[in-house]
């Protein structure tokens, strides 16, 4: 555990980093999904199996989709022309 | 080690904010804000953790084994959940935002007006839509 | 303001801030060594005095139950308000009809697609209610089974369509669904009070610790978060996927070429 604790926190740094830089917000969607699986992970580490569970599941399946969705609805759609 | 858990918290929440204060999507931005807050789980989940203790499930193991810190993690727990609605209220106000003033770009966004005031500009900015261009 | 400028501003900011926060770092106490004298007094006491085996849903629903009540009631607002927003442009209707993107190919589902999702969807929502129902004893619980619950929902729509997607799930349900969850937490807290107890006070027979039936009033309470949770995440799925679909309006001809 000694290890692999400090190379999970540098990892979701790094993983938290790569959200930030990487400007393309199609590209982005995926590095969310990666950062909420580092994520789920580190928890699990941190002994915190209900955390872990939830990021999983929201972290690195809800909140991705939601952003996929946004991102079509807005690649999609042409602004409205008239109210 | 004793300090890398606090620096890594404080650095996603810098450079969550250094990604919203350059971001020139808007929905690069509410993905920046993600990172900020995914530093109060860091944070709180390393206050709470404690070497060689175990989970705070006492199913496997009887009460009375040393376990981590519950207090944090049910702050967490709800924290992740509440936090995951909240960005998608974000992104619809994203959605919003673009259709009423037909860009993603922050640097472009005007005033809403009740009239459709802003419509004027809405040609010029057209072109940089949420194709995912960026600076 | 321009960028320059405010990427100067943030960096002044962070100048300042930095010794503030690395003051701060310093005095935290070193990581791993010990934890606050709450939650090890809790880990201490509740087990027995509420045979439940997980903390962490102890706390959520019966220690500080009340927190947790404010929490519903914003995953609440929050949902209600993504929902109002988008169904205030486009009104309550949906359509049939997807969004195209000009220039991309439709790729019509293959049927190992399809076959997967039909075994994945019932197995994964029978995973989310195990998740639900053993909140007090293995990890999990009604915030985690609702998203779990809520997911599967979703393979619905990747196995049969959008259309058999909005036949199965129903907006009324899910309504009734978030809204009566939250509800029910709330008479969690009110009922008790009833028979002269505190607000929220664990009034119902304890169980068995270690059973699937133990603490009392929390099971209720974890009923009405998964039921507001997945209502609410199965809602917001719904609304934004129907924010993907093309507007019904007929003075948009010029649509597909956009």
């Amino acid at each position: 555990m000694t290890v692999i604790l400090p190379l999970l926190f540098l990892l979701t740094a790094i993983s938290g980093t790569a959200v930030v830089l990487v400007r393309d917000p199609v590209r982005q969607v995926f590095a969310i999904a990666v950062n909420g699986l580092v994520l789920a992970i580190l928890f699990d580490a941190l002994q915190a199996p209900d955390v872990a569970l939830s990021e999983l599941t929201v972290g690195a399946a809800a909140v991705p989709l939601l952003f996929l969705v946004a991102l079509m609805a807005v690649r999609t759609q042409p602004p409205e022309e008239k109210p | 080690m004793t300090m890398l858990p606090y620096a890594v918290a404080a650095w996603l929440f810098g450079i969550g904010l250094y990604g919203i204060a350059t971001s020139r999507n808007f929905i690069h931005l509410v993905g920046c804000l993600g990172i900020c807050q995914s530093a109060t789980y860091v944070l709180l989940l390393g206050l709470g953790y404690r070497w060689g203790s175990i989970a705070p499930i006492f199913y496997d193991h009887p009460p009375g084994t040393p376990a981590v810190d519950p207090v944090m993690q049910a702050l967490v727990l709800t924290d992740i959940v509440v936090g995951a609605t909240l960005t998608a209220l974000l992104l619809v106000l994203t959605i919003q935002a673009y259709k009423r003033g037909g860009s993603l770009d922050p640097e472009k966004l005007r005033p809403m007006r009740a009239g459709g005031g802003s419509r004027r500009n809405q040609a010029s900015s057209r072109a940089d839509d949420g194709a995912g261009k960026t600076s | 303001m321009s960028p320059r400028i405010r990427v100067a501003l943030l960096a002044l900011a962070g100048l300042i801030l930095l010794p503030c926060a690395a003051t701060v770092i310093a005095g935290l106490p070193p990581f791993g060594a010990t934890i606050a004298q709450y939650g090890e007094r809790i880990n201490a006491i509740t087990p027995e005095a509420r045979h439940v085996a997980n903390m962490v849903s102890a706390i959520n629903f019966d220690l500080r139950g009340l927190d947790t009540l404010g929490e519903e009631f914003m995953l609440l607002a929050a949902i209600t308000g993504t929902v109002v927003l988008l169904r205030g442009r486009r009104g309550e209707g949906n359509t049939e009809h997807a969004m195209r993107r000009p220039g991309r190919a439709v790729i019509p589902r293959s049927e190992a697609v399809v076959l997967a999702c039909r075994i994945a969807g019932p197995l994964t929502a029978l995973f989310g209610l195990y998740v639900v129902v053993h909140a007090t004893v293995t990890p999990g619980g009604g915030f985690q089974g609702g998203v779990i619950l809520a997911s599967a929902t979703l393979l619905i729509y990747l196995g049969e369509g959008y259309a058999g997607w909005r036949d199965a799930i129903h907006s009324h349900w899910l309504d009734a669904m978030e809204g009566g969850g939250a509800l029910l937490f709330a008479l969690c807290g009110l009922a008790p009070m009833l028979t002269g107890a505190a607000f929220m006070q664990n009034v119902l027979p304890l169980g068995t610790f270690r059973d699937l039936f133990s603490g009392g009033l929390m099971l209720v309470e974890n009923l009405g978060v998964a039921l507001a949770v997945t209502g609410g995440f199965t809602q917001l799925f719904l609304e934004f996927m129907e924010e993907t679909r093309a507007a019904d309006e007929p003075d948009e001809p010029g649509e597909e070429s956009a």
